[in-house]
């Protein structure tokens, strides 16, 4: 992405490239880590190469490699020596790609970094799903059979591989993509000029990195069949990628968690003069709720992922009933965290949606408080509701009716946003730029993925959907009506804050009429095949049961998303260099973040506004939301107005 | 806001070239000059206007909509997006004697007289910087709000219908072959009503919106100002709590009837092993790899695993139930009652490794007198180990991965293997003789045959006695 406001730039060395240092560190590191491993076992009388026990520490002690080589760790390790730092260290000012490459602790400047590897992720994980969707447009196996040998890999082992490695690397894409969106624009929102502890984002952010490479190169040890969820006991017989795969999803979640820290004591602590909770723009109470969930639930899944590698590593049988363990307890503890992870994947998304919607019927949201505080209500009725995951697992039999109530009651906050949506545009004055296309078309694909929920939460039709493509098309629906058409109209929607240029509205509305109609093809398709008896995860289907021509829709829908996805990654790549140049206010947004200019000054606003209005009171003459320019003799400036000092 | 200069009046330009239009709200306006407004000129020409714009420098031009000879859209490029900036009021005149003003308000007559007041007092340009643009449209499609509801509820009601018959158009369901599969399926035709009708009341209203609802070119106002509705919001969130309840009533009761339990069920244990299933009819003494149940009989299922989690299902029975390792109190139940003869096909819904895909095993419904004569016929074991041998090997799953005929897959083909010489990934070698087929079976991993990979699992042969082992190993030895 270009940057056309650095004053000086530098062109950086090679080692001056963060990246670049850490990922040398990182594979010096692992190997340190493995021999340290190799060395103690050795001298224990033990068989000296361990695979697993080698690639764990080795992962452990490169991924700290690797914090410490982009440089993470420097302003710490400098405080405790009682060395001082300045607040905003002195990187060298790098242009273009160096920049997005090195470390930073500017908030934009992280997000960025997220939104340009979450989109990474999504195109590796994307094409993971096009090569077995590639596999599944036909009966019988076309190339993935269990006499092919990939990658070292049984073809079959190697379909249960990126099978999982799609599922896996498209959540690592979706907390990235949240992460993008919650690190660039709370700070804008609220009228802070920054994060409240600039150097725990960076920390936050970069160790993605590691986190991503370990879930890569599973690819390359053995692989893992179990799907992302890794249920025991099959996770422990897995191949080696198995423990990299949990190990990489450990570090994501420690990502995750710091992140979520972060952004709670931004919201809480420097909101601007003015702004009390209920005049934040409504993006910023999403990004509270989900900060929460990923506060208090990642805990679980790194927990139940942390105690299956010792079992791996040291035979401690917490899952083995032969040991005393239990299969069923691993998958209480897995979807504590993973169905609010749900939550955490979408509501951003949401936000994106409530935050979107007035800008372009030019109309208050309706209902604003009830619209925030739904967001809390799923949050807090999603941490109930874990266990519909688990009708047919076999855990006690009475515990599933208590479980069917509460899960049925999510529709009910996630009804007063529908129902607060269409109130938003009814005798609005609608206009279809590529963003409010986008936010269109997410809230009938969520429309979507939401009902075909209750099937799944009632337990008596669960027992047929469980385990099926029913409910891949349900999780697909959701994910893409609540993240991934959301995150494209956030990218194209404030495009020009972090490029200062416009994207080309005719290939923005290819990608969008490209991706809406082959969405719906797949996702009602995937929903069919399931009903009829299609299982989720599997290589090859039955011809019996009538499915084969859906699928064959199913993976040319595929298809399509994937050639609409490169059309928007062409797009904001070409548009960074050539895209017009952006007026300051392109949506006519009230919004605080589009009354500076485009791209957001290096510390956002020069001076702290004041907050003396609603912020969405589009139509009401004369109403302001944020006063720019306060004037000098404000008495109380709260002090949590100012970053904090120390993080 | 602040107020128009006080000792300035506001100066108003009227076009028109309808003398009654002109003439009467000139008089209105007159009749408030003491409020400060001052009609500098009547005029009915795009050229006049210009002319009188240089001459007089108006605040606020009032233009008949209604009048054709004038070209309105002239107006609002001239002066609402062009340069010269000027407050343009888009004044209509309808059949009903009322007058649209403002941007979907509708005045009597009567009312205009308000209008003026708050118009002199109250409107000015605050910042100065954007013209506010009053336009009027005389068939503005977003004034009568009941007229939209009440076409959208029909098409809401249309679409619905037609999306309810639509479904039951499309192969949703495969054929119900079981009781527990009837309230199931109830339960299934209310959840796709629902939804059918949820979701055209969003989509249509979506829809509708945004067709109706869409700016006009060049309208830069904004849409009227409504922040909510606590009767409403409480309306759409009590509403769907009621429904949710209801569904989960309606969930429980259907739970119920499929959990209901006969007196005196025929029993069977089900056994997954990766990947492969067992069939254990204990009260009959038989071991089978098809599932073979009587109609509109019970079967209560007592459900287990050898190695990882399995998923028993048969998609035309619904009902589904883990197979959980562990045996003893890990043991799980499912009760089914097959309604419909047939051949059906158990399929393993829990993702359980390599050939979790292939996990599947024939379900035969059989009339009662038929099942009986299997069970007749199954119940004797043969005398011949070989014969026996053949049998467990199909029973305990070794088809999956060793074939007879000589093909490789997963594993090494068993024909020619007993007696012959093996290499080993490490290079070494061994006779196939008894020793090492019966430790390749309790130990698989310890020696791994060339060209293969370590993927038996390691308590495939848990479940056998010494004896069934041995048995296998003398079919093997048959196949050389």
């Amino acid at each position: 992405m270009s940057d056309m406001t650095m004053e000086e730039t530098k062109r950086p060395g090679f080692f001056a490239i963060g990246m670049l240092r850490g990922v040398l560190f990182l594979i010096v590191g692992t190997l340190v880590g493995m021999g340290i491993v190799t060395g103690v076992r050795a001298v224990m009388g033990l068989p000296a190469w361990s695979p697993d026990a080698a690639w764990t520490v080795g992962a452990i002690f490169g991924t700290a490699a690797f914090i410490y080589g982009v440089g993470a760790l420097n302003d710490w390790l400098k405080w405790a020596n009682g060395v001082e730092t300045p607040e905003h260290p002195e990187a060298p000012k790098f242009s273009g790609l160096a920049k997005y490459l090195s470390i930073s602790f500017d908030h934009k400047v992280i997000g960025v970094q997220y939104g340009y590897t979450s989109l990474l992720l999504f195109l590796t994980a994307g094409l993971f799903a096009l090569i077995f969707r590639t596999e599944l447009a036909a009966e019988g196996m076309q190339f993935m059979g269990e006499n092919a040998t990939i990658l070292g890999m049984n073809g079959l082992n190697f379909y249960n591989t990126i099978m999982s490695l799609h599922g896996i690397v498209m959540i690592g894409a979706t907390l990235l993509g949240v992460g993008a969106m919650s690190n660039f624009l709370v700070p804008l929102m609220i009228g802070a000029n920054d994060m409240a502890f600039p150097r725990l984002n960076a920390f936050a952010f970069w160790i993605n990195i590691p986190g991503a490479i370990w879930l890569l190169c599973t690819l390359f040890l053995g692989g893992f069949d179990t799907g992302w969820t890794g249920y025991p006991p099959l996770s422990q017989l897995a191949p080696l990628g198995m423990q990299l795969f949990f190990f990489g999803v450990y570090v994501i979640g420690l990502s995750s968690i710091l992140g979520s820290l972060n952004i709670i004591v931004t919201i809480v602590k420097m909101r601007a003069p003015g702004m009390n909770y209920f005049r934040m723009p409504i993006f910023v109470w999403t990004a509270f709720a989900t900060a929460i969930i990923g506060l208090t639930a990642t805990q679980l899944i790194g927990l139940s992922f942390q105690m299956v590698m010792f079992e791996r590593l040291f035979g401690m049988g917490f899952f083995t009933p032969s040991e005393g363990g239990n299969p069923i307890l691993f998958q209480h503890l897995f979807w504590f965290y993973s169905h609010p992870a749900v939550y955490v994947f979408i509501l951003t998304g949401l936000g994106v949606i409530s935050e979107l919607l007035p800008v372009f019927a030019r109309k208050p949201l309706f209902g604003y408080k009830w619209v925030a505080l739904s967001s809390f209500a799923i949050a807090i009725v999603g941490f109930l509701v874990w266990a519909h995951h688990m009708f047919t697992s076999g855990m006690e039999a009475y515990l599933r009716v208590p479980f069917m109530y509460s899960t049925l009651l999510v529709a009910v906050p996630t009804g007063i946003k529908f129902f607060s949506w269409v109130a938003t545009i009814w005798e609005g004055k609608l206009s279809f730029e590529t963003p409010m296309l986008f936010v269109l078309g997410a809230i009938s694909i969520f429309l979507l993925g939401g009902l075909s929920g209750p099937p799944n939460g009632v337990v008596s039709t669960d027992l047929h959907v469980q385990d099926t493509y029913w409910i891949v098309g349900h999780f697909h629906a959701t994910l893409f009506g609540g993240f991934v058409f959301p995150f494209f109209a956030a990218l194209y929607y404030w495009y020009p804050k972090f490029t200062g240029r416009m994207y080309n509205e005719r290939l923005g509305k290819l990608h969008f009429y490209l991706m809406l109609p082959a969405f719906y093809v797949q996702s009602l398709g995937q929903m069919q095949v399931g009903l009829l008896g299609m299982r989720r995860r599997i290589a090859d289907y039955d011809p019996n049961l009538g499915i084969e021509t859906t699928h064959l829709l199913i993976t040319i829908a595929g298809y399509l998303i994937g050639i609409a996805v490169l059309i928007a990654i062409y797009n904001f790549v070409v548009s960074a260099r050539r895209g017009e140049v952006a007026v300051a206010n392109p949506w006519r947004s009230r919004s605080p973040e589009w009354q500076i200019p485009s791209p957001a000054p290096e510390h956002n606003y020069d001076e702290q506004f004041e907050v003396v209005g609603e912020p969405y009171d589009y139509g009401l003459e004369g109403s302001v939301f944020v006063n720019m320019h306060p004037g000098p003799a404000k008495p109380e400036m709260p002090a949590g107005a100012v970053p904090a000092a120390a993080d | 806001m602040p107020e128009p200069e006080k000792n300035r009046p506001q100066r108003v330009l009227i076009a028109s070239s309808h003398a009654l239009f002109a003439q009467g709200l000139r008089s209105l306006l007159q009749s408030r000059k003491q409020t400060g407004v001052e009609v500098i000129g009547v005029v009915s020409s795009m050229e006049e206007v210009m002319l009188a714009l240089e001459a007089n420098n108006p605040d606020l031009i009032i233009v008949d909509y209604d009048d054709e000879t004038l070209n309105r859209d002239e107006f609002l490029a001239r002066f609402v997006e062009g340069e010269k900036k000027l407050r343009v009021v888009l004044l209509s005149l309808n059949e009903a004697q009322e007058a649209l003003v403002y941007d979907r308000r509708t005045l009597a007559a009567s009312e205009i007289d308000d209008w003026l007041e708050e118009w002199t007092y109250g409107v000015s340009n605050a910042d100065g910087e954007k013209p506010d643009v009053l336009v009027s449209v005389k068939e503005d499609n977003r004034r009568n709000p009941m007229k939209h509801l009440i076409i959208a509820a029909i098409l809401v009601v249309v679409v619905a219908a037609a999306l309810i018959i639509g479904m039951t158009q499309v192969d949703l369901l495969p054929v119900a072959a079981s009781a527990q599969a009837k309230p199931i399926d109830t339960m299934f035709r209310i959840e796709f009503t629902v939804i059918a009708i949820l979701f055209a009341l969003i989509v249509v209203l979506m829809v509708y919106s945004i067709v109706v609802f869409r700016r006009k070119r060049g309208d830069m106002s904004d849409a009227r100002h409504v922040e909510g509705s606590t009767r409403l919001e409480v309306f759409w969130t009590a509403v769907p709590l009621a429904t949710v309840l209801v569904f989960a009533y309606l969930g429980s009761w259907s739970l119920g009837e499929t959990t209901r339990a006969d007196p005196k069920p025929l029993e069977v244990n089900v056994i997954g092993s990766q990947w492969s299933w067992r069939f254990e009819y204990p009260n009959q003494g038989i071991v089978s790899t098809e599932l073979r149940l009587p109609e509109n009989k019970q079967a209560l299922l007592h459900l287990w695993s050898t190695d990882v989690i399995h998923s028993f299902w048969v998609p035309e029975f619904r009902v589904k139930q883990d197979a959980l390792p562990g045996g003893g109190d890990l043991t799980r139940d499912l009760r089914i009652t097959p309604t419909e003869l047939g051949t059906y096909t158990v399929r393993c819904a829990e993702l359980c490794g390599l050939k979790h895909t292939y996990m599947e095993s024939p379900v035969i419904v059989m009339a009662q007198a038929d099942f009986d004569a299997w069970i007749a016929a199954e119940s004797g074991l043969s005398v011949d180990p070989v014969e026996r041998g053949g049998k467990w090997y199909t029973t305990y799953g070794c088809s999956a991965c060793h074939s007879l005929d000589g093909t490789p897959s997963v594993g090494p083909t068993w024909q020619g293997l007993y007696g012959s010489e093996i290499r080993f990934d490490d290079g070494s070698t061994a006779v196939a003789n008894d020793d090492y087929l019966y430790n390749s079976i309790r130990n698989p991993a310890d020696h791994i045959v060339e060209g293969f990979q370590n993927l038996m699992p390691a308590n495939v042969a848990a479940d056998m006695t010494d004896a069934q082992v041995s048995d296998v190993i003398r079919f093997i030895e048959s196949l050389r």
